[in-house]
């Protein structure tokens, strides 16, 4: 039997070195005058591979040769002499080189190669395989190789499909997955790279993994849990064979009993496998099982974010970055967050940029995922989870109610903020939330302009820039949404009275005032003793007397009063500099 | 030791290790070092860091301003100083020229530039440089940086624009929007032109005729719906807006009282920055002021000091205004001209342009106060210590006080990007 084979396999051999041999040797030559002395053994759309007299293959685009040798080799290939395709091994020179220039050819050769641009093809995937070959029942071919560790039948089932037993419930990896490889991942297959193109699949539809066949196209997913009518997958497996969406559309009908796997694995859950050949990858761990940031975190940002914050490639040479400089794909880089700070904070949700983006309001610009909605309570309660549980990358011993109050609590003294050396404006930003764009907006209905002091910080900024000399009292109530964000309030020139000053004096993280211009009093300034981060104050224009200095040197955080143009006497200001020692007293 | 190995610790370990890396792996350290990010960096990330200034009034010296006799003096140097002599100021080591005795006061709250140069030597292509930070050319007129402030900050204000130019001198909003460009205001004592109801027309007439026009254009605006004619028909509804605003009353340099106007000075540039003032207290972004007179080819040393005793009084009374209201710190003051004058002294008892170093004055809104920037050779010709500061850099760092972002990028009909301040770098030295 083997010699058999071996018999077969040598005349194989010995019969292709002959159609090649046909090939005789001639020297090509390119426009520019280099030369080369060898026999074209294959090509590849206009590309063809020669071999020198020594073996050495080398690849020419037929443009770069002169018109002689192309009309030569495209007359010969068309004669079928040259074969279609790439020699899988280099034939061997038919004769002995002892002629003189096979020294200068392969100088040549190297000319050449330099010439040529041969681009490294970085292939992204494999192609699909091809069809299965048949063999007969029985034959040795047929058997299939079995890694180490894996129990026969699973590898078994995993190349040629397991039919369920009776009663026992759907496999993905077992029972799905080879229909899906049998008959629609040829079309439907990862995108791989072909002699330098990138092949996609169609219809923007992968069935290679689980997380793929759930993912769907941009029409949405082809699965939907329990419903088949909503499965794509399943009802074009349904349609009239003449329709014109009928799958597959070539090579007959899946069969009834692969269709009766898919719509029962629909109708169970369209789960994946819980212990196949694959680890568990995707879906929602139960309540009682700790978050996995590999099966579990991971997929979800593979499947809803990595689209934005994935790794930087390579897109018609040049170079797509992640989004806001965020990367999702691995563990470190995570936990690492952006040039804004990290979006995880281990133990605390109410910290993570990461939990509040997913949580903002539908119509919020800043809701993440910016596109196909927003992510389900379950996956959210994932992430939740996770976080509570460490945000670590192996999953924690425990799984957390995801109802628990935060552990890591920050608790900071008012005057261990004072103290430290950080900007007082960096410190109050972490006191704060950032406001959402409705509340922002609902604060500027009375015509205050409401702004971020920066783009990330979730302090703003209040003022009324136009028509000030018309805003009063009443108008400031529109900032009751935003009131622990505003951190520089701005009422010059405005016609409100002490009667706002209460409400003022309640903004738990207002670092500056500007009162200029107004009718405030002494009487309204006693309502601002509250502030504990009041440090720059404008009272130049005001009512305010000597009355107020108590009140204001009551207040140490103040580095910075404006008293110009008030009635504010000298003796006033200067027992205010000896209360105030270290503040900038104008007056 | 190897000295070889000194000068490397020269570089600063971490930016050996910085180069090194991106020269030997390709990579730069930049994911890794989060923390350890250059501040110019940060700068050019748009609204990473809250804004030290929010409003700017730029003094413009139009016609070049001679340095040596106003911020840039040398000391001891009879032979490019003439008969000028230098004063101490109320920062220590800085030291002015004796035509600003009033300013020497406020040198705590400012810093000078030094080493300010430009590639323009005639006037209209310098100023053009300063005012945009590229280029002049033929093809293309560059948004001034006014209209850049104006385009970048966002709606500050809704009635009053964002963006005012007094006295003359540029402020065209190139390529970006019509809106942005400076409301210009020629006499500073008249106020706005043009803005008073005519005679004849009462509000009801004056309402039905603008209706009425508005009717007409209903079919010409929804045919042309484009960047150009939005901002024609949006700067007519703003100006009606202006006209009938209380915010007007910003423009009226008559309401201030006696003692104000003398404080600035009663000429048209001290009533100028009167008038300034007035407008970032009503929260105008950007005021340019202009003061013409100086180029000095001709008998240099009388002219420039009749020109400083103008704006020495100016300058000195706006910084004193400003700091009273308490308006300093959130406005930047900046003073500066197209390009320096020569340190030799020509026949004519004048000085002929010099654009290889000038000075600029900044103070008030985040600048660091009391200093000096770079240093200039003993013959007042060119650099020697310190950057040269090019003005697409001066226009960097105010942009970078305003917290704008220097990165954000506005395309030219064409379809060609441009910057705020084109390729300049925010000179960190001078900003607290």
């Amino acid at each position: 039997m083997i010699k058999k084979s071996l018999f077969l396999f040598c005349s194989l051999i010995i019969f292709t070195s002959l159609v090649c041999a046909s090939e005789p040797f001639r020297i090509f030559k390119t426009p520019q005058g280099q030369s080369l002395e060898g026999r074209a053994v294959g090509y590849e759309g206009q590309t063809f591979i020669l071999a020198d007299k020594s073996g050495k293959l080398v690849q020419v685009p037929l443009r770069a040769l002169s018109v002689e040798d192309q009309t030569y080799l495209i007359k010969a290939a068309q004669a079928n002499k040259i074969p279609r395709g790439r020699p899988s091994s280099i034939p061997p020179p038919p004769s002995q080189i002892t002629t003189p220039s096979a020294e200068s050819s392969e100088v040549v050769s190297k000319e050449v190669d330099l010439l040529l641009d041969e681009k490294p093809t970085d292939i992204v995937h494999k192609p699909p395989a091809p069809k299965k070959v048949t063999f007969r029942p029985g034959s040795f071919f047929g058997h299939v190789p079995v890694p180490l560790g894996v129990s026969p039948e699973e590898a078994l089932a995993k190349a040629v499909g397991a039919k369920p037993k009776p009663g026992e419930a759907i496999d993905f990896d077992r029972h799905v997955l080879p229909i899906l490889k049998e008959r629609c991942n040829s079309c439907h297959h990862a995108p791989f790279d072909r002699s330098g193109r990138l092949v996609n699949p169609k219809a923007s539809l992968r069935f290679d993994t689980f997380a793929q066949v759930m993912k769907g196209n941009l029409d949405g997913p082809v699965v939907v849990a329990n419903d088949l009518e909503k499965s794509r997958l399943y009802s074009v497996l349904n349609l009239p064979e003449d329709d014109d969406l009928f799958m597959p559309p070539k090579g007959g009908p899946v069969d009834e009993d692969q269709i009766d796997i898919i719509k029962r694995w629909i109708m169970e859950g369209a789960k994946p496998s819980k212990d196949g050949i694959s680890a568990t990858k995707g879906g929602i761990p139960a309540p009682d099982e700790p978050v996995s940031f590999h099966n579990h975190i991971l997929p979800l940002f593979e499947q809803k974010c990595m689209e934005c914050h994935g790794a930087p490639f390579v897109k018609n040479s040049r170079t797509i970055k992640p989004r806001a400089g965020l990367r999702l794909d691995t563990y470190e880089w995570v936990l690492k967050g952006n040039l804004d700070g990290k979006i995880v904070t281990p133990g605390d949700h109410t910290d993570s940029t990461l939990h509040r983006v997913i949580t903002l309001a539908d119509d919020d610009p800043e809701i993440m995922p910016p596109k196909g909605g927003p992510l389900s309570g379950d996956e959210i309660t994932m992430i939740k989870r996770w976080i509570l549980e460490g945000a670590s990358e192996q999953p924690a011993a425990e799984a957390a109610d995801p109802n628990a109050p935060p552990k890591v609590k920050k608790v900071e003294t008012v005057a261990a903020i004072v103290d430290k050396k950080t900007s007082i404006l960096d410190q109050l930003a972490k006191r704060a939330s950032t406001p959402s764009k409705s509340s922002l907006l609902a604060a500027e209905k009375t015509g205050a302009l409401v702004r971020q002091l920066a783009e990330k910080s979730p302090l703003v900024r209040a003022e009324f820039s136009s028509f000030a000399s018309e805003v009063k009292d009443e108008n400031l109530g529109a900032f009751s949404g935003i009131k622990n964000n505003i951190s520089h309030l701005d009422v010059s020139r405005t016609k409100i009275t002490d009667r706002s000053m209460s409400l003022a004096g309640s903004y738990p993280n207002l670092n500056w005032i500007s009162l200029r211009n107004t009718k405030i009093t002494d009487n309204g300034l006693t309502q601002l003793t509250k502030l504990q981060f009041l440090q720059y104050i404008n009272l130049s224009g005001t009512q305010v007397t000597d009355k107020c200095i108590s009140t204001l040197a009551s207040m140490k955080s103040l580095n910075e009063i404006y008293l110009w143009n008030s009635q504010v006497t000298e003796s006033g200001a200067k027992k205010l500099r000896e209360s105030l020692p270290d503040a900038k007293i104008i007056f | 030791m190897n000295p070889s190995i000194n000068s490397i610790d020269e570089l600063g370990r971490r930016e050996f290790i910085a180069n090194a890396a991106k020269a030997c792996l390709g990579v730069g350290l930049m994911p890794m070092a989060g923390s350890y990010i250059h501040n110019s960096v940060k700068a050019l990330t748009p609204g990473a860091r809250p804004a030290t200034a929010r409003h700017v009034i730029y003094l413009n010296m139009s016609g070049a301003m001679s340095h040596l006799d106003t911020f840039g003096p040398q000391v001891n140097n009879p032979e490019i100083m003439g008969d000028v002599k230098t004063i101490p100021t109320s920062a220590d080591g800085v030291i002015l020229s004796e035509n600003l005795p009033l300013t020497a006061k406020h040198m705590h709250n400012a810093a000078v530039i030094k080493t300010m140069v430009t590639s323009q030597g005639a006037h209209e292509q310098a100023s053009y440089l300063m005012h945009t930070s590229y280029l002049k050319r033929g093809t293309i007129v560059h948004p001034t940086f006014g209209s850049w402030v104006s385009k970048l900050s966002g709606p500050i204000n809704r009635t009053i624009p964002r963006n005012v130019k007094i006295g003359g001198g540029r402020g065209s909003a190139g390529f970006l929007e019509a809106e942005h460009g400076a409301l210009p205001i020629g006499n500073p004592k008249e106020g706005l032109a043009n803005s008073t109801m005519a005679d004849y027309l009462d509000h009801e007439k004056f309402g039905s005729r603008i209706s009425m026009a508005e009717k007409m254009n209903v079919n010409f605006t929804a045919q042309y719906n484009q960047k150009q004619v939005r901002a024609y028909s949006k700067l007519y509804q703003d100006a009606v807006k202006l006209m009938n605003s209380e915010d007007l009353n910003a423009f009226d340099i008559t309401q201030e009282p006696e003692a104000m106007h003398e404080l600035y000075g009663t000429t048209n540039f001290g009533q100028g920055c009167l008038l300034a003032r007035r407008l970032i207290e009503n929260k105008v972004r950007y005021v340019e002021v202009s003061r013409g007179g100086w180029d000095t080819h001709d008998n240099n040393f009388e002219a420039v000091a009749n020109n400083c005793t103008d704006i020495d009084k100016a300058l000195s009374g706006l910084l004193i205004d400003l700091e009273m209201r308490g308006l300093l710190k959130e406005t930047l003051v900046v003073l500066t001209s197209e390009f320096g004058r020569t340190p030799n002294i020509n026949g004519r008892d004048g000085r002929d342009h010099w654009p290889y170093c000038f000075t600029a004055f900044m103070a008030g809104g985040g600048v660091k106060g009391g200093i000096t920037y770079g240093e200039v050779d003993k013959i007042g010709r060119s650099p020697i210590a310190g950057k040269p500061i090019k003005p697409e850099d001066l226009n960097a760092s105010i942009a970078y006080l305003l917290g704008l972002p220097l990165n954000d990028v506005q395309y030219s009909p064409s379809g060609r990007p441009f910057t705020i301040a084109h390729k300049g770098e925010p000179l960190f030295d001078v900003i607290a």
